[in-house]
């Protein structure tokens, strides 16, 4: 077995271009995830390899079979959707099972592998119970087990924690992930969250508009953005044109808030920023800063929390910047 | 090569195909051949519109399409300024006994409406029972027969059209509107006028142009009523049954310009009504209004007083066939006579009534169940004709269809006239737009990932549509199947122009027993008729309730 291929793959929906001669390669094993804001393509890319959005031009491939013209059902894939899609009409243990019964799995097996996914999700022993008798977290584990049972070439998860509370969602997440590595079969992952795609990834896909904006390992797209989307996109930035940091270039740059410090507090090589606290927001362990520095341009910076630490609005300071941490974006 | 069909369109291409031979076949084709009628001459052979300025220049037929159009207004203004207000006191009022109103409200729905007039020629009617006795007491009134009596009965059986799709529009009113209006200085009165029943308006347009449709296509109460009033659907019937030419070109004629009519009423609902749905986003039911007593007691008795009303006509006719009768002549003593009478004259035609019944409602769930699940699952122009198709029976009156099908299955390759099928085939085609619509809007509370769902764990559209969409749409199927049947075994207008020999019906032996005065036994077989239809909904109802508890 091998990874996915997908290859000039597009959609127009009238006369939106949903995905956009989109190529990718995702290897196998790996946790790969589709981020993007909503309406950038990422679910439709998603559907066009479960089977649920036929493709206007391109082609999709499991290794070397290609699949994006067989019907859904056939495709060997593992899909957990947004809304759990637990079956309210089976058991916990049906549901389960629902996906090796078409698969003509041997009754005998049936029972032992339905155990076995239920007890991965940590849900042994629940087997016997109604879906109408469990909470949300729970119902996406169903899902989740119902997905992997069936030792699917690829899991495809569709925003599987945005109906989930922010506790249990960080704790699914890492979940999510350790199963995924525990069983090695290859993930796509689609999600709107930057935090969530950088903490379960292996590499993320960064969509907007239907395009592919970037495609690499999470601290690659963070630390290096290779377009102003993608810099605003992956997390709070400084996007400045490169003369309000005193460069000649005629470019956009992106700088993050904590690649800033006060002058004093940093090495000596680092260029330095006259300029006036204009905003602060403490948040408890970092504070949020605007400085306007003295060409007019506001720096938003970062502070971590320490004692006797002080500073007002108006102050007057000097910012430093850590040059390496500067990035051109297109 | 099926390589040219994507995948997730061969179930619901397949489901269409099938039924489009189906309604091809027993909608178009008997349609087509009545407007063929309309414009052939006598012998059948000749192209002519003769038969349109014929038909059209005869003042009886102008005035049965004047009578049948006037009656339709008529009823539907009644209908909709009696059921308006009952509505919004159902929904915003403190009524007691709110959900047995509810009940009973729905019941005229189910029930015969030509029952409910043949109970007020009976009571009120020249010889009626309540008539004799206030001629003994000296007192006179004006005449039931004709148009007044009509918009009665229609008013009192076909309110709840507009008063139940009504009730939830003022349910489904974000009472946040309401407030905001209030906060904006306007008082409750003023907010219920500007801001709430301008939201509800598109619900009783909707239910008040169903009342007008099913005013034009009925033949029963007007069979009853009319007497001498010359009304569409009657005529259709007369003209077909005593033309003797070849090709029933009048009937044709008159059948033609019905289905015109009701289809032009029906596009004008779709066209200016499918698009002003107001999307309240309701999260709960409106709180009830605070009035004070007097209002309280004015509503509730108001509602009671519909509901029970409605209702009378169907309660006097079984007390009635307690009753003796000698010809046309009550006698006020118990008497089983009634029964006795239809269980040895009519057996056959009851046990036919449960046959067709049966075969018609199985029918129509076999084809309305997957149609409704591909006309709301699927977008495209296949499935928006086949909506367009399912629901065209709706227009035609069962007279009309009825003429048509004689024409089209009395010879030639495909010979149905004589039999029992004919009125099973007739019945199902003019019960596919319910079976339809109520299987859509199951399909519409369904979510699709459950259904993508399956299918990516590896069960095949068809497969997914058998295990997990039927099982979840079982209820609604179930409840749908019931209503079938029971409006199915009340069916009068298909079945007078289409029963035959052994194969005639409970209504037919009502109609003729109106014709040839048999009040007895016409009182008894609306009495069973009355069970029949009941008795299945009340255990529909106990099941749904036993279902839901568990």
């Amino acid at each position: 077995m091998s990874g996915i291929v997908i290859a000039g793959a597009s959609r127009t929906f009238g006369t939106v271009r949903a995905v956009d001669r989109v190529d990718l390669t995702v290897e196998q094993g790996e946790f790969f995830t589709l981020l993007g804001p909503s309406g950038c393509g990422k679910t439709t890319l998603l559907r066009m390899i479960a089977g649920f959005t036929p493709l206007d031009a391109g082609e999709i491939r499991f290794g070397e079979r290609r699949i994006d013209r067989l019907p859904a059902h056939v495709r060997d894939i593992g899909m957990v959707f947004q809304n759990y899609a637990v079956f309210p009409t089976l058991s916990v243990a049906g549901n389960v099972a629902y996906g090796l019964k078409a698969r003509r799995v041997p009754a005998a097996e049936i029972g032992p592998r339905v155990e076995e996914a239920l007890a991965m999700v940590q849900l042994a022993g629940y087997g016997g119970r109604q879906p109408h008798e469990l909470s949300g977290g729970q119902l996406q584990r169903v899902a989740i087990a119902r997905a992997l049972v069936i030792r699917p070439h690829v899991l495809l998860f569709d925003e599987p924690l945005s109906n989930l509370d922010a506790r249990l969602r960080v704790s699914m997440r890492s979940e999510i992930r350790a199963l995924q590595k525990s069983l090695g079969i290859t993930a796509i992952y689609v999600t709107h969250d930057q935090e969530e795609a950088m903490s379960v990834s292996d590499r993320i896909a960064l969509m907007n508009h239907g395009r592919l904006e970037q495609v690499g390992v999470p601290e690659e797209i963070y630390r290096k953005p290779a377009t102003r989307f993608a810099a605003e996109f992956m997390g709070t930035t400084n996007l400045v044109e490169a003369r309000a940091l005193g460069l000649a270039a005629p470019v956009w740059v992106s700088l993050r808030p904590e690649a800033l410090r006060f002058a004093e507090e940093a090495p000596v090589g680092w260029p330095r920023l006259p300029g006036a606290v204009v905003a602060l927001e403490m948040l408890g362990p970092i504070t949020r800063l605007d400085v306007k520095l003295e060409n007019g341009s506001v720096m938003k910076m970062v502070l971590l929390d320490a004692p006797g630490q002080i500073v007002r609005e108006g102050q007057v300071v000097t910012l430093a910047y850590d040059p390496s941490r500067l990035t051109v974006v297109s | 090569m099926t390589f040219a069909i994507p995948h997730g369109q061969r179930l619901p291409l397949a489901i269409a195909g099938l039924a489009f031979v189906f309604l091809g076949l027993f909608l178009v084709y008997p349609l087509v051949n009545v407007f063929g009628a309309s414009f052939l001459d006598a012998e059948g052979t000749a192209f002519t519109f003769a038969n349109y300025t014929k038909m059209l220049g005869r003042p009886f037929y102008r005035a049965a399409v004047v009578n049948t159009l006037e009656i339709g207004v008529a009823a539907t203004l009644i209908t909709t300024v009696l059921a308006v207000p009952f509505a919004f006191a159902l929904a915003r009022l403190p009524i007691p006994g709110k959900s047995a109103i509810l009940a009973m409200a729905s019941l005229p729905l189910i029930l015969p409406s030509f029952v409910s007039a043949y109970a007020l020629v009976l009571l009120l009617g020249r010889s009626g029972i309540v008539t004799q006795w206030l001629q003994a007491h000296g007192i006179g009134f004006g005449s039931i027969y004709g148009m007044g009596g009509i918009v009665a009965v229609y008013t009192l059986t076909l309110y709840p059209y507009v008063l139940l799709p009504t009730i939830a529009a003022f349910k489904a009113v974000d009472v946040s509107m309401e407030e905001a209006a209030q906060s904006l200085g306007s008082s409750p009165g003023r907010t219920v006028w500007t801001v709430t029943l301008p939201i509800v308006l598109p619900a009783i347009l909707a239910g008040g142009l169903l009342v007008f449709i099913e005013t034009l296509e009925n033949f029963g109460v007007p069979f009853v009523l009319a007497e001498d009033m010359p009304i569409f659907a009657v005529e259709a019937f007369k003209l077909f049954i005593g033309e003797t030419a070849p090709n029933p070109s009048s009937a044709g004629v008159l059948g033609v310009l019905l289905i015109l009519t009701t289809t032009l009423v029906l596009l004008i609902q779709r066209r200016f009504l499918a698009h002003r749905r107001f999307a309240t986003n309701a999260r709960q039911a409106p709180p009830l209004l605070k009035v004070g007593a007097g209002v309280q007691a004015l509503a509730t008795v108001y509602c009671w007083a519909v509901v029970t009303l409605a209702l009378v006509p169907f309660f006097s006719i079984v007390v009635l066939s307690f009753m003796e009768f000698r010809g046309p002549v009550l006698h006020p003593h118990f008497s089983l006579d009634n029964f006795a009478f239809l269980f040895d004259r009519a057996l056959r035609p009851l046990a036919n009534t449960l046959m067709f019944a049966t075969a018609a409602a199985l029918a129509v769930t076999l084809i309305g169940v997957p149609v409704g699940y591909v006309v709301t699952r699927y977008r495209s122009g296949v499935a928006s004709l086949l909506d367009v198709l399912a629901t065209l029976p709706f227009a035609v009156a069962g007279t009309v269809l009825a003429i048509g099908f004689i024409v089209s299955f009395n010879a030639g390759a495909l010979v149905l006239t004589g039999g029992p099928l004919i009125l099973v085939l007739a019945y199902t085609v003019r019960k596919v737009p319910f079976a339809v619509r109520s299987a859509s809007a199951i399909v519409h509370q369904i979510d699709v990932s459950l259904e993508e769902a399956s299918v990516s764990l590896g069960r095949s559209p068809l497969q997914t549509f058998l295990r997990i969409v039927v099982p979840l749409m079982l209820g609604g199927i179930l409840s749908g199947m019931v209503l079938s049947w029971v409006t199915v075994a009340s069916e009068l207008s298909a079945t007078i122009v289409l029963y035959s020999g052994p194969w005639s019906t409970l209504t037919v032996v009502m109609f003729q027993a109106l014709e040839s005065g048999g009040a007895g036994i016409a009182t008894a077989a609306a009495s069973f008729l009355i069970v029949v239809s009941l008795l299945p909904i009340a255990l529909l109802y106990r099941l749904v309730r036993r279902y839901e508890l568990s």
